[in-house]
């Protein structure tokens, strides 16, 4: 097992691009040649090592035998874990955008905040965020056709607008409330919000969402199916978007 | 200036009907030279590859199409990303790259010269914004007239010296290079939301047809005495069954005679226009009969418009090809209008292999370079970014050089494309030399820029020379694909103007190139007639004003001026 330990030294200013922080990067490398990957501070490149403290303890051969751990605030910090195959990140603090990016496998537990597009077009592996997200959890870049394509990603608290826009696989869970139009443009996978939101699913071709607190408004575009029961809970059961011929199911209290 | 020597350097030059000599290339002031002195920079080429710098007769690299190509696909602007280096600008995109990324990703390959297809007229000032922008690469656009009240109402009219004197004035207005037709009429149909449905279908409220449209354009050519000839995108493109029209539209142009070395008609990505069947679910490929026209006749030309698998962004002045083709995948869609002139649509869209349509679309392409005996008649293009983009030339090289790497594409494509093309049975090779006219000795012949030093190495042609890292006489084209394709990738050197721009796939150096344009005269009467039908469209229909219209020469400042026209 190897624990890398990153404490930033500063509070960053202008954003880090930190698609290096990953298990794979690191595995089997020392403090010094872990300080000496690169990440982009704004438009210059920087040694992790001019950004953070780093130490090491003990070695792994792979990345499913690293522990990555980040104490302090990173969150101008973005893309941290980006395609990362295997392994752990902790971070204990709030994170910036795109965590998780692109993820293939592993886990990231992000003790606080996450901010948009958190397991942006992610195919695998599991994301936790134990207080709120931001806009887009698991959605696509802009232009994607694509969202999260696998895997599943927990939020604890409240996530904003957005959740699983373009989502084709895999499974998002709002332990709290969702913003506007969580599920825009499915086209696969799950969804299931714990608290309320408004306006589910439009233009979803396929995939489930389940709500199971308010919902505030509906897309004039479902069929109603009846009521049908999901883990022992009775729900209206909705199908659509008709607009675009789809099939995908939203489970309604 | 400096002078140059490349030494040991197996050269082939179609033009100059040289088929891989071992000899030395000397240069002098950016031009091709006899002898140059003995303290001239000497580049040893042992005994590698040499070819003149590449020519593209037909891509989309600037204008506004592109840039709306660019803005409906931040997704793609994200790939290829490529941070700033000492001498280059940072690169992004793969099928829409960032203005400078064009230019650089050209010169990577040895091409030093690229046609932009499509520039409408009102437009113009942007393409040549753009076009000034990318480095290294000598430039220049076509102009679309295909769909122009202008141009429809001479033809109605019967005035062929008004329709003259209106293309002259245009190449002026837009600083382009010759004419380009895309759709014939179909874009000015696409206002009302229709579009022709062949040759003689005649455009709403003009009431002249695709048919005099090519005609009179492909004579008004003739008179005007233009290096190029028109440069044709049938009616019909993208729908089965198509390739009747374009046998069809090939008749059209049969008769005229070419007044330069050069063909009368160039049908460009003529894959697109190839296809046989009724609708989508029986589409074959019908690359025969076209080929077989092809070895009949001397007077066109045509482009592959080659498919390449993988994300492609589709964008024509052909607005109801691109309708249908947003509708037919559920794919993004722009729709543009220009005005008097034209329509534009632009669709990002996948190739898939495992989709048959697409196989066959593969297919079409390369049967239509293997089948046409003759290699000076069919360009290797992608219609980049429409069939792929630019980057993918190195593959279609390999695949025209290759059976086996044909077999090896086969693999994953589609079985049911097999029933219903021919290029499983194609046991065809190009060799260097023919790879060197596909790549840029026709492309020179077919624009008419021979004579300004283009596509060949010459004595006195613009010393634009591509050095690739491989040697013909100990490379077996037909099994080493792999090494051929990464060769032609990066270029152990391009050389533009005497320059060296490129230094083992590196970018060392970024000159600014030249755009080429035609300024011709027309015949006197035919103008007066022209400019007071010309007063009247703008003062009732254009929505800028006509002394605000014409490109002016601040927008071109690496101008090249090919003076022509009516005698």
């Amino acid at each position: 097992m190897q624990t890398v330990t990153l404490v930033p030294k500063e509070q960053f200013k202008i954003s880090v691009e930190a698609e290096t922080i990953t298990p794979d990067n690191f595995a089997g490398k020392s403090a010094d040649e872990i300080g000496a990957v690169v990440a982009y501070e704004g438009n210059a490149p920087r040694p992790l090592s001019e950004l953070f403290e780093i130490s090491v303890d003990g070695s792994a051969d792979a990345a499913d035998d690293v522990k990555i751990e980040i104490n302090g605030n990173v969150n101008r910090v973005k893309r941290i874990g980006e395609a990362m195959t295997a392994g752990l990140i902790m971070i204990n603090g709030d994170v910036d955008m795109r965590c998780g990016a692109k993820m293939k496998g592993g886990t990231i537990t992000i003790k606080g905040n996450a901010d948009s597009w958190v397991g942006q077009e992610m195919t695998g592996g599991e994301i936790n965020v134990q207080g709120d997200a931001s806009y887009y959890v698991g959605a696509g870049y802009r232009g994607e056709a694509c969202g999260m394509r696998g895997g599943k990603i927990t939020v604890f608290g409240n996530a904003n607008d957005f959740v699983g826009e373009h989502m084709c696989g895999g499974e998002i869970v709002i332990k709290g409330n969702a913003g506007i139009m969580p599920g825009v443009s499915n086209k696969g996978g799950k969804i299931v919000i714990g608290g309320d939101t408004d306006m589910p699913g439009s233009e979803m071709t396929k995939g489930t969402i389940i709500v199971k607190g308010k919902v505030k408004d509906m897309m004039p575009v479902y069929q109603k199916e009846g009521i049908e029961s999901v883990d022992g809970e009775e729900f209206t059961k909705y199908v659509g978007d008709v607009v675009v011929d789809g099939v995908g199911e939203l489970f309604v209290k | 200036m400096s002078e140059m020597r490349i030494k040991n350097a197996t050269v082939y030059d179609p033009i100059n009907g040289i088929n891989g000599d071992l000899m030395d290339i000397a240069v002098k002031d950016g031009k091709i030279v006899d002898s140059v002195g003995g303290s001239a920079q000497t580049i040893d080429a042992g005994g590698r590859l040499v070819y003149p710098g590449g020519v593209d007769a037909h891509t989309h690299i600037a204008g506004s199409k592109v840039n709306v190509g660019r803005i409906m696909r931040p997704d793609d602007s994200r790939l290829n990303n490529k941070p700033r280096t000492k001498v280059t600008r940072p690169r992004t995109g793969y099928t829409v790259p960032n203005v400078y990324s064009m230019g650089y990703g050209y010169a990577e390959m040895g091409y030093t010269t690229a046609f932009e297809a499509a520039v409408p007229i009102l437009k113009a000032r942007h393409t040549h914004e753009e076009l000034e922008e990318i480095p290294i690469l000598d430039k220049a656009g076509l102009t679309l007239f295909g769909s122009n009240w202008m141009v429809m109402d001479a033809i109605r009219e019967d005035d062929l010296d008004r329709l003259a004197a209106y293309v002259a004035w245009g190449l002026l207005a837009s600083r382009g290079w010759g004419i380009k037709i895309v759709n014939p009429g179909g874009g000015e149909a696409w206002g009302f939301g229709k579009n022709v449905s062949g040759l003689d279908d005649p455009v709403p409220n003009f009431e002249v047809t695709p048919r005099q449209i090519v005609r009179q354009l492909a004579e008004a050519n003739e008179k005007l005495n233009l290096p190029h000839s028109i440069h044709l995108h049938c009616n019909n493109l993208g729908k089965p069954g198509n390739y009747e029209t374009t046998l069809a539209t090939f008749d059209v142009c049969k008769d005229i005679k070419s007044k330069r070395d050069r063909q009368s008609l160039h049908v460009t990505h003529v894959q697109f226009n190839a296809w046989g069947g009724n609708h989508w679910g029986d589409i074959e490929s019908k690359s025969e009969p076209i080929a077989d026209y092809l070895n009949k006749n001397d007077f066109l030309t045509i482009d592959m418009g080659q498919l390449v698998f993988g994300s492609a962004t589709t964008m024509t002045a052909d607005g109801p090809v691109q309708y249908a083709n947003a509708r037919l995948l559920k794919a993004r869609w722009s729709n543009g209008d220009v005005e008097l002139e034209d329509s534009s649509g632009v669709t990002p869209l996948e190739y898939h292999p495992q989709s048959y349509i697409h196989g066959i679309m593969w297919a079409i392409g390369l049967e239509l370079a293997l089948l046409t005996k003759d290699p000076w008649k069919v360009l290797m293009t992608t219609d980049h970014p429409n069939g792929g983009p630019y980057v993918n030339y190195p593959m279609v090289m390999t695949m025209l050089m290759s059976k086996k790497r044909r077999e090896k594409e086969m693999e994953k494509i589609a079985e049911l494309t097999f029933d219903r093309t021919s290029i499983a049975g194609i046991d065809r090779e190009l060799d260097w030399y023919d790879i060197a006219i596909k790549t840029r000795a026709a492309h020179a012949k077919v624009q008419g820029i021979i004579e300004l030093g283009k596509g060949h190495l010459g004595v006195g042609a613009d010393a634009d020379i591509a050095i690739y890292d491989i040697k013909p006489d100990e490379t077996d084209a037909t099994v080493e694909f792999d090494k051929v394709e990464a060769a032609f990738r990066h270029a152990a050197y391009t050389i533009k103007g005497g320059e060296i721009v490129v230094k083992d796939g590196e970018i060392t150096a970024t000159p600014k190139g030249r755009t080429y344009w035609v300024k011709a005269t027309a015949p006197a009467d035919g103008h007066e007639r022209m400019m007071e039908d010309l007063k009247m469209k703008f003062k009732k229909y254009y929505s800028v004003n006509m002394a605000n219209y014409m490109v002016q020469d601040e927008y071109v400042e690496h101008p090249y001026v090919f003076e022509t026209g009516y005698q």
